[in-house]
């Protein structure tokens, strides 16, 4: 069963979601994530928290894609950017905790914002590297807390807000990432410490 | 920081903002005679307040975290410094609005400076 809590607060957020994310942060983010999505290569990709598919417009062209988001009403949302993409992408409601893929099945994984909501990001990260093939690359875009004062204490002080209805503000992703195995390639900021690019390999 | 002018004006004016309203505030709320030391804090708690109402209004035009954490930084620093001044000396309206966004747009250049030094790759293979 996926888990209930999580499901229901993204299922509430979802009608508005595109709202919430606001334009402005798309516009930001848009060359970052460009360059990182530019990385797709022409294996089996899983994306990870498609939400209502706001990076759908930015992934390459021709790939083929599994997309998953713990929400169903989020990828209903979706259903649009999905069908505008010019490639394909299969989207499935379910829990990072609970994929039923094979372990091996996809060559690369990448992530947008996704493990500031993950409830367990250690296990969601331990459970990508299950189904992500050895030597494999995952790629992410996140958000994480900072590790400078006075930026550290608000990042934790806006937790405290923000993820009674959407994510957290103070996760250590980098240190989460190492911590499910992964070997660290290559990390890159976007602003200050708190925004940042990912890219780690499985070892296997 | 984003170099693209409609964001570093949105910043500027964000930031400008914040500060002036912290600055407000902290003429409303902090007295000649109060100890220096807890209009420091109540302050700095005010304005990063009034800087997370603020986020929460330009959000949705202006970004994320690129805003969140300038102006909540910001709104810090408008009421530790205007607070600090009017447990000092009484300052006028105009005098608190005025250092409150010279606070403010101190906060974003600081913010701009960081992200200067900490932005790029920092771990390689």
């Amino acid at each position: 069963m996926p888990d209930a809590v999580t499901q229901a607060k993204w299922d509430k957020i979802a009608p508005k979601f595109d709202a919430m994310a606001g334009a402005g942060a798309e516009e930001r983010w848009h060359p970052f994530k460009t360059e990182l999505f530019s990385n797709m290569g022409d294996g089996n990709i899983l994306f990870l928290a498609l939400g209502t598919g706001l990076d759908i417009p930015v992934f390459p062209k021709g790939k083929t894609i599994t997309a998953i988001d713990i929400s169903p009403k989020m990828v209903e949302q979706a259903q649009e950017r999905i069908a505008a993409y010019d490639g394909t992408i299969t989207a499935q409601a379910m829990d990072v905790h609970e994929m039923p893929f094979e372990p091996g099945t996809f060559d690369q994984i990448f992530t947008s914002c996704t493990f500031c909501s993950v409830p367990q990001p250690v296990k969601g990260l331990e459970a990508l590297r299950r189904v992500l093939k050895p030597g494999g690359q995952i790629f992410m875009f996140e958000h994480t807390g900072s590790s400078f004062y006075p930026f550290k204490p608000m990042m934790n002080v806006m937790t405290l807000l923000t993820e009674r209805f959407g994510p957290a503000m103070n996760r250590k992703t980098v240190n989460n990432v190492r911590a499910a195995g992964f070997k660290i390639d290559e990390v890159s900021n976007v602003f200050l410490d708190v925004v940042k690019t990912i890219k780690a390999t499985n070892p296997g | 920081m984003d170099h693209r002018l409609f964001f570093v004006v949105g910043d500027l004016l964000a930031n400008l903002l914040v500060g002036v309203i912290a600055g407000l505030l902290s003429w409303l709320i902090v007295d000649t005679g109060w100890n220096m030391v807890i209009a420091m804090f109540v302050m700095m708690a005010v304005g990063m307040i009034a800087g997370l109402v603020v986020f929460m209004v330009v959000t949705f035009k202006l970004g994320a975290m690129e805003v969140m954490v300038p102006v909540m930084f910001s709104g810090m620093l408008s009421g530790m410094f205007v607070g600090m001044a009017m447990a000092m000396m009484p300052l006028s309206l105009g005098d608190a609005a005025m250092y409150g966004g010279a606070s403010g747009l101190l906060g974003i250049a600081i913010c701009w400076i960081a992200n200067t030094l900490l932005r790029g790759k920092t771990r390689q293979a």
